[in-house]
């Protein structure tokens, strides 16, 4: 909890006739996170070599090639499969591949070929009824016009009519919005027709190689195109009844396959001489122990394996968050910003219980969560991968915190429910049930710049912690610390001044105490004191960061966008249901008639647009703003991030069983 | 007298009509602020995230940075209106 995962660098050496036998174990095991060795900074490994891939490497590949092309033609993919189905065992799986692969193979090219053969079939015919278009507006066989030895035809689009001065026979007719021509001149007198033509703006389409009026060739063509639509349709119903036949099958073989691709290739990031190999890498600190007992009887003890010590400041560790269940989901939101560092204080618990806070007291309407809550739910079906069923629990969370703060607000849908906002109102004067004071904006703005407030000096704490953590004791870190309560000197000192200035709600009253120093009383001159020895505790930091001094209030202001996006989104779902209930509803049904149900239902209509609206807008507002506070008001008081992906090697088996 | 008290009536409705226009105006004002300053920053951040999906997170927190401007116009307006 609050740190990321302790690890352990294990080092695994043995000699090559056990390679197999670890690289197979470490596969199953999908714990070690492997260092790949580089030759050129063999640290203690000088003179080893990269080792070769082990035998089957290239077998298994192009069978997998294969799989993959099968699979892409059936459009099959174990993203989108469940895993509660059976398992295949491996054994089936090989037997299989080598029986029916084949057979799997030529059906999957056949109907492949088939489908792409009709595919251009149709988009050939397309062609064909669009060259055919300007055509069809001539009465003739098309295949009048060819062939002639001592005349030559002219056709295609004039902008105007055109007269020419040679002997000839022309069609010619209003086709869109030019004309189209069909000339036959002799031979002889082509040239001087076809000068006259282009002077007159003639553009020239190929007459189509058609035997039949081009209506005719043209109605063919369409009846062909619906019946080889009909063909492909048969021929995606065989395709799809295929899939359905092989799909567990292809997705079982694509899982053995990739894992012994994978595991034939993992010797290439292992460091070896002629007879022995040493392999690098991390493994979570609790787990060292069964891996090791699992690797020595794989290999009839033949291994050695040590743990080595590292300097986890220097060392690029691998970073596997450790959070309780609860807030697992929210290692996706850290993902975005960015991991951890090895060692570094891990904030996913304070973002997983902070954010959905945050979240309802901006949207806390009981409508709206319920609506988010479903609309969670059904988006399950669709985002199957991990990262976005962990989107949709953060999601979850917020809604149930957003319906929570909603019964607190007495709000559903920007309508009050039936008892009073319980400390906080947020209840516009908007419409006609408008009464009492409005909302209490001004005791939000001073809540959430509290939360504000507080939010930070956590911050501010926690890079005070992580220093101390981290960073080698010394000069330099005693430096960081004082420079961090330095910022909290300043904020609390700013915030002393103000107390003893003016009075304020939420705010503890200092004011009014006797004067000891030009108007100010002793809580000011306190305030000014820290404020004066923060800056001091800044400087000595560095000096640049006194820039930054604004920052101590326009931060803690910025939360106050808790309360002023609220307030906005209440102010919307209100002026909906007034617009669409109030002005637009009520009057109609107060005398019915059959205009008036119309109006009505577009009453319905906004009502419906207004609240989707607002819907998007809540996802945006409480979901950006929540996460934006904590990503850029909260995160840069202490947080570095930056962390390597924890990957170890191996992968969980969803298809395949031993 | 009548046309007196007229104008107290008056004048004090100007003053909640003027504040309304003050409101709007700061929350109009450092809109546009905020979406000047957007827009730069948000092409650059939509065309970094099409480069590397890993920009992501960083290009919208400086996405965001500005709309501070505008939060501070709202947090203004409701503080003239309530």
């Amino acid at each position: 909890m609050f740190e990321p995962q302790t690890m352990s660098k294990l080092l695994i050496a043995a000699s090559k006739d056990q390679l197999e036998a670890v690289v197979r174990e470490l596969y199953r095991h999908n714990l070690f996170h492997i260092e790949d060795f580089v030759e050129s900074d063999a640290q203690g490994l000088e003179g080893c070599k990269i080792g070769m891939p082990l035998p089957g490497a290239s077998e298994s590949s192009s069978d997998l090639v294969r799989i993959r092309s099968i699979e892409n033609t059936y459009g099959v993919s174990s993203k989108g499969m469940d895993t509660d189905e059976r398992k295949m065992p491996t054994s089936e799986v090989r037997q299989r591949i080598e029986r029916e692969l084949q057979a799997i193979e030529d059906e999957a090219a056949g109907f492949a070929d088939e489908k792409i053969t009709l595919e251009n079939t149709i988009r050939d015919y397309e062609t064909r009824i669009t060259e055919l278009k300007p055509y069809t507006l001539f009465p003739a066989n098309l295949a009048d016009l060819k062939g002639f030895e001592n005349f030559v035809v002219l056709a295609g689009l004039v902008p105007a009519h055109v007269s020419l001065s040679v002997p000839n026979e022309m069609f010619i007719t209003a086709y869109e919005k030019s004309n189209l021509l069909i000339a036959v001149v002799p031979r002889e007198n082509a040239e001087e027709a076809e000068k006259d033509l282009f002077e007159a703006g003639f553009q020239p389409i190929p007459v189509p190689d058609e035997n039949g009026t081009a209506g005719e060739r043209t109605v063919w063509y369409t009846h062909e195109i619906t019946r080889l639509e009909g063909d492909l349709k048969v021929v995606s119903g065989r395709i799809s009844a295929q899939k359905e036949k092989n799909a567990t099958f292809l997705v079982a073989c694509d899982e053995l396959l990739t894992a012994e691709v994978e595991r034939a290739e993992a010797p290439l990031r292992f460091a070896t001489t002629e007879e022995t190999f040493v392999a690098e890498g991390w493994v979570p600190a609790d787990m060292v122990a069964a891996l090791t007992s699992d690797l020595q009887s794989a290999t009839g003890g033949k291994v050695f394996v040590s743990e080595v010590e590292f300097d986890p400041i220097e060392e690029a560790v691998p970073v596997e968050y450790h959070n309780p269940d609860f807030s697992k989901p929210t290692e996706m939101l850290m993902d975005i910003y960015s991991r951890p560092q090895y060692g570094e204080f891990d904030p996913t618990i304070l973002v997983s219980i902070v954010f959905p806070i945050f979240f309802g007291f901006i949207l806390g309407d009981v409508g709206y969560g319920i609506i988010l809550l479903a609309l969670g739910y059904y988006l399950r079906k669709f985002l199957k991968d991990d990262a976005g069923q962990k989107l949709l629990d953060v999601f979850r969370n917020a809604s149930i915190s957003s319906i929570i703060f909603g019964l607190i607000y007495s709000e559903c849908l920007g309508f009050a429910l039936p008892w009073s906002p319980i400390g906080i109102n947020r209840h516009l004067n908007i419409g006609s049930h408008a009464s009492g004071h409005g909302p209490d904006a001004v005791l939000m703005l001073v809540l959430t710049a509290w939360i504000g407030i507080l939010h930070i000096t956590l911050g501010r704490m926690l890079h005070m912690y992580n220093a101390a953590n981290m960073m080698k004791p010394g000069r330099h870190r005693s430096k960081v610390i004082f420079g961090q309560l330095g910022w909290i000197l300043v904020m609390w000192g700013i915030l002393l001044m103000l107390w003893s200035l003016f009075e304020m709600p939420l705010m503890p009253v200092l004011a009014g105490y006797p004067a000891v120093f030009v108007g100010i009383n002793g809580f000011g001159v306190a305030g000014a004191v820290l404020l004066l020895v923060g800056i001091i505790g800044i400087g000595q930091d560095s000096m640049l960061e006194l820039m930054e001094l604004p920052t101590v209030i326009s931060h803690v202001l910025s939360y106050t966008r808790l309360a002023a996006v609220g307030l906005s989104s209440v102010a919307i779902a209100m002026v909906t249901n007034y617009i669409a209930i109030e002005l637009i509803i009520e009057p109609q049904l107060a005398n019915l008639s059959i205009i008036g149900i119309v109006i009505i239902l577009i009453g319905i209509v906004i009502f419906l647009i207004g609240h989707i609206l607002n819907t998007a807008l809540g996802i945006m507002g409480g979901g950006l703003h929540s996460i934006r506070l904590h990503y850029v008001e909260f995160f840069t008081k202490f947080y570095k991030g930056g962390g390597k992906k924890y990957e170890p090697f191996g992968k969980l088996r969803k298809f395949t069983e031993d | 007298m009548a046309v007196e008290t007229m104008t107290i009536e008056v004048a004090q409705a100007s003053a909640i009509g003027f504040k309304a226009i003050g409101a709007g105006l700061a929350v109009g004002l450092a809109g546009m602020g905020t979406g000047l300053a957007q827009l730069g920053i948000g092409g650059a951040a939509v065309g970094a995230t099409a480069e590397n999906k890993e920009m992501f997170g960083l290009a919208l927190l400086f996405t965001v940075i500005p709309e501070t401007v505008v939060i501070f116009g709202l947090v203004i307006a409701l503080l003239l209106l309530f």
